[in-house]
């Protein structure tokens, strides 16, 4: 490996996905650092990608294999960056390799250790907590690296000393008790792409005016495409998780937490498109199904947005309403109940839903501000790191680029060609130091 | 029980293909009747493959290419259009040319792709069953279907339908061009001449027939079988087998 | 090779549930038992997601363990998994032209989803018609070509220019060819561009003094692409400049031509006096000629109708970026924007419109149903909110017109052999996660020319083709498809020299050698078979599409002949 070429992406997602194998197809070594224990993001959560209406995974698990056997591309999962030296050119970067107790060259998948460990309901952050697995688990069956781990807080031999089934159970000998947390040094780093995607608000305000967590048929819609997923916790039928009855009236809001003056005020760029797509899928696995978007503005302006939308419109029993909400009641049989100023009329209006759907706001990553630090790059206002429009892959620091919605809140095919667009930056770098 | 054709598709790899796969992820419902054998390109399908998959028993086949223009190997497509011509020419001496068809559908067009295939199956299921699979009529049309791709892979045939676009579309060094209508009276005729020749050939291979047999079994003018029996002769596909009183006898040359 | 083919066939079939894609319709365990009845299968099993690395790792375990030298895969579309599959089955061992894929979801499940009987029928058949292909797959070696280190920009815009500036500095020699007399694109027309308050003709500056310093960059204005020849890492252009053509060689080409402002002759009394279009405001704005007091902005003229569906997602920060030049120059003028749904995504520009509701620009939503009425000297609308007309008085009436497609992309589409979609954009290879690749191999896409993009957008579009490009570039060969025409040997004597064939073939690959002998040049061939099903004398074979092969299928699916 020629050191000189060593690029560091920051985030598996589909954005730092596409950075590393532009950079690794052009010969370039990239380190792909992930803090999850596998790569793919929230893209690989999705059921399905608008406006093509492809399954998610299924054009994301070629990438994500590719990016495995990329002979270029080294995937650390369960690791951070903790410190960053030198400058561009020439950085140094520790980062911090969290213990999977389990050796990942060793580990053949069998999932053998998840069925006898006997450490159950721990949640499934893949799931978004809405199902729960043993202590030993893959977060889901494409997971790549396609291997297994132990989560350190809930093993009962990690925390009590006693148990080891799981290590009697590995026919492979892939456990390992010992390893310990690890802090890596990586070296001759030319530059990095810091792509560590978003968070979504969980604000306790207005979520609880809008009934969240009080009421279990209002959900957020990331909640709702786990549901809706085949590979998700209800297996592709979508069910109300209070009754399990099947929701023949779904709402979908908008701008929960964005567009407000009282939470953030900017657009999260993407629900207007994935509620269509949320309320076009499940209209598809129930063509009876009735869809109300509550919304302020449609925004649909990227290539085949607004066919999408209008589709939805007429071949989707999807209505939009203008309006703004004053908040999500719930009856004795816990149907939400959408009380909502009707712009069209003017008027304070009810409507009773079987399922509301919470487009809930994009906000920096967990840890942007370390990350900040420790890069040392600056913020905008929003927190999300700081670009020039029309430089729009730079940071305010040389040889540290950007791209995805950790500056921008964006949706997929922008995230892509942002992507390329930073790799391209660093492969420039790169270029240049050679010559 | 309702009858439900078998549908053969040839799609290209790049557009058509690509819209049938636009079909599915948009859920565009189409009836199942359908199956497709992927080719890169449409220009791809041999004329030979229509014949082979109506003697298999097939009841409609379908060829589906690049827009005109669009084609991702540049004009496959037209020589497509110009091999089927043919085949549905050769087809319509049997009866059979409603029972094939030639489409342009994008990678963008799943709508379209849905709307042609049902509207083709439809086509059929009104045509009924081939009549290849009718036992009354099978035996002689089998045979007139062999005819047919004996005439589809014949140099003479082959050769004017590689020659059309050129000969019609492009001037020779001289400075000339045949007109397509021209093209047409000569291809038209060939197609339909050796056709008949084959049939004869065909005839011939289960026994020794004299002019006026052949005339009477293909319901044609003597002088005319006798004409293609000379020219069958020349190319040394047919021999005379005996002469009965003074009746010639002629027989196949051909091989198995 | 002869002996691999005489050797048993041993094909493993390999059904994919897809999740529930496919396993929720048809029964993927039944498909995998059908499999193995059929001649020479002789392994099968399903799996949930056989893409996945669980399921590449089974079918390489299987491969080895049973000795397979033929692999079928029933799961979605080659047209995206067939590279994954391929290599999978190259890491097995075998050749990786020794699988073959059956689409049993997208042309089957997705299709048939209210008749699961007749989609497992149908999934049957083409298992069966993919096995018996599969039987008889040849290996293939994959074919080496140079590359030319060095691209290609048509179109001289923000996006061209910032793909060009990149491919410069990754050392890449680079030739942008615009067609105007000098580089800028749209943003020569422009005044300020948002968001900020950058001039415009400040933003070229700067990229202009940057391609001026960029040693491995040429450009040609005033030019035109007359031909392109080649193929991925060759291509051999012809580019018309002024009255003299110029030749090139170049590796890959990348479209950038951008759009077009759609003029709203017909629309809404457009006079380009007292009722202009955003881009003429531009001018006036820039000449600082605005004497209007009264000032209404119309946003979605021509577009979000019937005629063009789409949104062009770059009028409404267009207005509120002129709206905001003229209240920060005229605090008291009046601006009223009437719009349907406003556009503004993310942070800033979101910003940017709560800037213009503080700088008191009102608007107000219409709905198409609707339209606003220009009448003598006001603007009718309806306002919903208070459910009647409202008549605004107006000096000036600014059209917010869509970015349309440039008139001559069907010629350059042509000439590229690339699509458009129907709006007469550039088609991606894949909207979604190839969004700036053509399925074309070696040619890109970026900025306007595929869809209405802003300045910041297409900046970043065009870098992300410089990479795209890089990927192509960076490599002194590489491999190109192996399925190509061919003579074989046993063949060679059919042959009779009538030259149809050299004649028919687009690429010009099929030449007479000095023997007189037909040659089929393998690095120019790219396997469209057109030759095959042409060839007066049946002598030449198509790799991978085999008479044999499609014949099987065929008989296959029909069953045995009927007589």
């Amino acid at each position: 490996m020629d050191n000189s070429r060593n690029v560091v992406v920051v985030g598996g997602g589909i954005a730092g996905i596409q950075a590393a194998l532009d950079l690794a197809d052009m010969g370039i070594h990239v380190h792909l650092i992930e803090k999850k224990p596998c790569i793919g993001g929230k893209m690989a959560q999705l059921d399905k990608t608008f406006p093509t209406l492809d399954c998610s995974i299924c054009i994301l698990a070629p990438k994500l294999s590719e990016c495995y056997r990329h002979k270029n591309i080294t995937i650390h999962t369960l690791s951070e960056v903790k410190n960053v030296k030198g400058e561009r050119g020439n950085f140094v970067i520790d980062v911090l390799k969290n213990p999977r107790y389990i050796k990942e060259d060793v580990c053949t998948g069998c999932g053998d250790c998840s069925r006898v460990c006997p450490v159950r309901g721990v949640y499934n952050y893949f799931d978004v907590n809405l199902t729960t697995q043993a202590a030993a688990y893959i977060p889901f069956p494409s997971a790549v690296p396609p291997v297994y781990l132990i989560d350190g807080e809930k093993c009962a031999y990690i925390n009590y000393g006693i148990c080891e089934l799981c290590v009697k159970a590995c026919g492979a000998e892939a456990i390992d008790f010992n390893q310990k947390e690890e802090l890596i040094s990586i070296k001759n780093i030319n530059s990095v792409i810091l792509a560590t995607g978003y968070d979504l608000a969980e604000f306790e305000n207005p979520l609880r005016g809008y009934g969240y967590k009080k009421c279990k048929n209002v959900i957020t819609a990331l909640e709702f495409e786990r549901l809706i997923c085949a590979s998700g916790p209800l297996g592709g039928h979508l069910k109300r998780l209070s009754d399990g009855k099947e929701p023949k009236k779904i709402a979908f809001i908008q701008c929960v937490n964005s567009r407000s003056y009282k939470a953030k005020q900017y657009c999260s760029s993407i629900c207007c498109m994935y509620s269509a797509k949320e309320a076009m899928i499940a209209h598809e696995h129930d063509n009876e199904l009735e869809s109300y978007i509550f919304y302020i503005d449609v925004r649909a302006g990227n290539k085949g947005f607004q066919k999408f939308i209008n589709r939805g419109e007429t071949e989707y029993n999807i209505r939009y309403v203008k309006s703004k909400i004053a908040q999500i009641k719930t009856d004795a049989q816990q149907n939400p109940i959408i009380v909502y100023e009707d712009f069209e009329s003017a008027k304070i209006k009810k409507l009773k839903v079987d399922l509301a759907v919470l487009a809930t706001c994009i906000i920096p990553p967990d840890g942007i501000e370390e990350l900040a630090n420790i890069f040392k790059i600056d913020l905008n206002k929003y927190n999300f790191i700081k670009t020039d429009p029309f430089y729009p892959v730079l940071t305010s620091r040389e040889g540290i680029y950007t791209c995805g919605c950790v500056h921008e809140p964006m949706d997929i095919p922008r995230s892509v060609a942002e992507a390329s667009g930073a790799a391209a930056k660093a492969a420039e770098s790169v270029r240049e130091v050679e010559i | 029980m309702s009858f439900e054709p078998k549908i053969l598709g040839f799609l290209c790899n790049w557009c058509s293909y690509a819209g049938a796969d636009l079909a599915g992820v948009s859920r565009i419902q189409y009836p199942p009747n359908i199956r497709v054998i992927r080719v890169m390109c449409s220009g791809r399908v041999d004329p030979e493959f229509i014949f082979d998959g109506f003697e298999a028993g097939i009841d409609g086949i379908i060829v589906m290419g690049c827009h005109p223009g669009d084609c991702h190997y540049l004009e496959g497509n037209y020589e497509a259009e110009k091999k089927f011509n043919m085949v549905e020419k050769l087809l319509s001496f049997v009866d059979m040319n409603e029972r094939i068809r030639l489409e342009w559908v994008s990678a963008s067009e799943g709508n379209r792709f849905a709307e042609i295939v049902t509207e083709f199956t439809d086509k059929i299921k009104e045509l009924g069953p081939s009549p290849v699979k009718d036992p009354s009529k099978a035996n002689v049309l089998l045979k007139n279907i062999n005819a047919l791709k004996m005439s589809a892979v014949s140099y003479r045939l082959r050769a004017l339908v590689g020659r059309e676009r050129a000969l019609t579309e492009q001037e020779n060094i001289y400075g000339e061009k045949v007109s397509l209508e021209r093209f047409n009276d000569v291809f038209e005729n060939a197609i339909f001449d050796e056709y008949v020749r084959n049939r004869i050939v065909l005839s011939l291979k289960e026994d020794t027939k004299s002019v006026k047999d052949l005339a009477i079994e293909l319901n044609m003018d003597p002088s005319k079988i006798l004409s293609h029996i000379l020219i069958l002769k020349g190319r040394s596909q047919v021999s005379m087998d005996k002469i009965v009183g003074i009746t010639p006898l002629y027989i196949s040359t051909l091989e198995e | 090779m002869p002996d691999k083919i005489s050797e048993e066939k041993k094909i493993g079939v390999f059904v994919c549930h897809c999740g529930t894609n496919i396993g929720g319709l048809v029964d993927c365990e039944k498909l995998a038992e059908y499999s193995k009845t059929l001649p020479n299968v002789k392994y099968s099993e399903h799996n949930l997601y056989t893409c996945s690395e669980t399921g590449l790792a089974a079918i390489k375990k299987a491969v080895q363990e049973n000795d397979l030298n033929r692999v079928v895969v029933a799961s979605c579309t080659p047209r995206t998994h067939e590279p994954l599959f391929r290599e999978c089955i190259e890491e097995a061992g075998l050749n990786p032209y020794l699988f073959n894929f059956v689409n049993i979801r997208d042309q089957c499940t997705w299709v048939h989803m209210k008749d699961p009987e007749a989609a497992y029928e149908k999934s049957k058949d083409l298992i069966r018609m993919g096995v018996s292909k599969a039987e008889k797959l040849e290996e293939l070696e994959k074919i080496i070509v140079e590359v030319n280190p060095s691209a290609m920009v048509i179109g001289g815009g923000v996006s061209g220019i910032n793909c060009a500036l990149s491919l410069n500095n990754q050392g890449f020699k680079t030739f942008l060819v615009e067609k105007d007399k000098e580089l800028g694109g749209r943003l020569k027309e422009l005044y300020q561009v948002f968001p900020s308050d950058k001039q415009a003709s400040e933003l070229l500056n700067e990229l202009v003094a940057k391609v001026k310093e960029a040693k491995n960059l040429t450009v040609y204005t005033s030019s035109k692409l007359k031909s392109v020849n080649g193929f991925i890492g060759n291509y051999e252009i012809e580019i018309e400049q002024r009255n003299h053509n110029v030749n090139l060689n170049v590796g890959v080409i990348v479209v950038a031509v951008g759009a077009t402002s759609y003029k709203p002759l017909s629309l809404f009394n457009y006079n380009s006096k007292n009722i202009i279009t955003q881009l003429e405001l531009e001018n006036k704005l820039r000449d600082n000629q605005i004497e209007a007091n009264d000032i209404v902005m119309i946003q979605c003229v021509g577009s979000r109708n019937a005629d063009r569906e789409y949104c062009s997602s770059i009028c409404c920060m267009t207005a509120l970026k002129n709206a905001l030049i003229i209240k920060k120059r005229e605090p008291n003028r009046n601006i009223s924007i009437l719009f349907r749904d406003l556009y503004t995504p993310g942070t800033i520009y979101e910003e940017y419109y709560r800037k213009a509701r503080e700088a008191g620009v009102l608007f107000i939503k219409y709905t198409p149903d609707k339209q606003p009425i220009i009448d003598k000297s006001v603007v009718k609308v309806y306002n919903q909110y208070i459910n009647s007309e409202i008549s605004i008085p107006f000096d000036l009436v600014v059209l917010a017109t869509p970015l349309i497609a440039n008139n001559d992309n069907r010629e350059l589409a042509q000439l590229l052999k690339v699509p458009l979609e129907e709006n007469k954009f550039f088609l991606e290879a894949h909207v979604k996660l190839r969004p700036i690749d053509f399925a074309t191999d070696g040619v890109y896409i970026c900025g306007s020319a595929k869809w209405p993009a802003d300045i910041s957008e297409s900046t970043t579009q065009g870098l992300a083709a410089a990479s795209r490009a890089g990927t192509i570039l960076s490599h002194k060969t590489i491999e190109v498809e192996g399925a190509t025409a061919y003579i074989p040997d046993w063949n060679k004597d059919l042959c009779k020299g009538c030259e149809v064939c050299i004649k028919i073939c687009p690429y010009n690959a099929i030449v007479k050698d000095e023997n007189n002998e037909i040659q089929i040049i393998q690095a120019l061939c790219k396997g469209c078979g057109t030759c095959a099903s042409t060839c007066t004398k049946k002598a030449i074979v198509i790799r991978h599409f085999t008479n044999e092969q499609i014949i099987s299928e065929i008989l296959a699916f029909g069953g045995e002949k009927v007589a």
